[in-house]
């Protein structure tokens, strides 16, 4: 297994806000889970090189919505999950848990 | 009838820059996005506090874009800079020698002295300018999607080099007057970025224009 397998931190949150997000998932939508649960501000630009390159990697699937009128005629792109990136979230998240397990780090680092 | 959303216009600099640095697939998107936003944020919190929002955007997004543009093609830009580091080193050259040409054909110095004087001072730095200006264009043709990294890439080098050479030339001599000449060699590395802005904007003209069946 070579580290591709695995997701980036910011990979990782964003594969997780489109899981979340289900079929309503594009720009404006993850931009605001992500700094709604993780209280960081997150530029739109990082969102879609993220996506972009999760996209390359086949993790995600995108495409185009209707042009509507709040956005100045200008189309939505949505995003969703393929099962290679939702694999990668668990091979991700099961390596995490495997490090932090029997860490008590609020005791030890606080 | 329904009514149409009430749709805000953000700060033009910004849309533009972000357009500059984005593919044209992805400025659609990327526009479209911060548009709905920002007229969301005006409506919440008001003008001031959304154009601050607008800009804090594009300076994060520009950044981003321009790291992907570079790390998607990081060979071709790098000679795309190369290239155009060296082409600026060869058409320096000419710049001198082409304005004195002048100044002997139409003897200049002889029936119009204060026209000389500025020919031979401020006209060669005007025309340095311009040979930055002619080597962003080139950059840009050479580097396709990737004009704005390329060029900004070749004036942070050329704008550094001139940092340098202005700090060992005031130790060196003492005289502070050289701190000034670094106005203009900021100004030929801002004419780089124009150049490939140019270059960037006929481009995005050309892919948006419909095509004549």
């Amino acid at each position: 297994m070579s580290g591709r397998d695995y997701l980036g931190e910011f990979e990782h949150i964003i594969v997780l806000a489109l899981l979340r997000l289900e079929d309503r998932a594009y720009g404006v939508t993850v931009r605001q889970e992500i700094e709604f649960r993780t209280h960081r501000e997150v530029s739109i630009g990082a969102v879609y090189a993220t996506l972009n390159r999760l996209e390359t990697k086949g993790f995600v699937k995108s495409h185009c919505g209707d042009p509507t009128p709040e956005r100045g005629g200008r189309s939505k792109r949505f995003f969703r999950a393929t099962a290679k990136g939702v694999s990668a979230v668990n091979r991700t998240q099961r390596a995490l848990h495997s490090m932090t397990e029997g860490l008590d780090l609020v005791r030890s680092y606080s | 009838m329904t009514s149409q959303p009430q749709i805000v216009q953000p700060p033009r600099i910004a849309v533009r820059l972000v357009n500059l640095f984005s593919s044209d697939e992805e400025a659609e998107t990327i526009e479209g996005d911060l548009l709905e936003e920002y007229t969301h944020i005006t409506s919440e919190h008001g003008a001031t506090f959304a154009r601050r929002w607008y800009w804090r955007q594009t300076a994060k997004t520009i950044v981003h874009l321009a790291g992907t543009a570079y790390r998607t093609a990081p060979w071709s830009t790098t000679s795309a800079i190369a290239g155009g580091f060296l082409l600026r080193r060869l058409a320096a050259r000419f710049v001198e020698p082409a304005i004195f040409a002048v100044i002997d054909r139409y003897q200049i110095f002889v029936h119009h002295f204060s026209t000389y004087r500025f020919l031979a001072s401020t006209g060669i730095d005007i025309g340095h300018i311009l040979v930055f200006l002619f080597v962003g264009c080139v950059v840009a043709l050479g580097a396709k999607g990737r004009e704005m990294v390329a060029t900004m890439m070749l004036g942070l080098i050329f704008g550094a080099m001139a940092v340098t050479a202005v700090l060992v030339m005031v130790s060196r001599s003492g005289d502070d007057a050289f701190v000034w000449r670094l106005t203009w060699y900021f100004a030929d590395s801002f004419a780089l970025v124009i150049g490939g802005a140019i270059v960037r904007t006929r481009r995005s003209v050309a892919t948006a224009r419909p095509a004549i069946a």
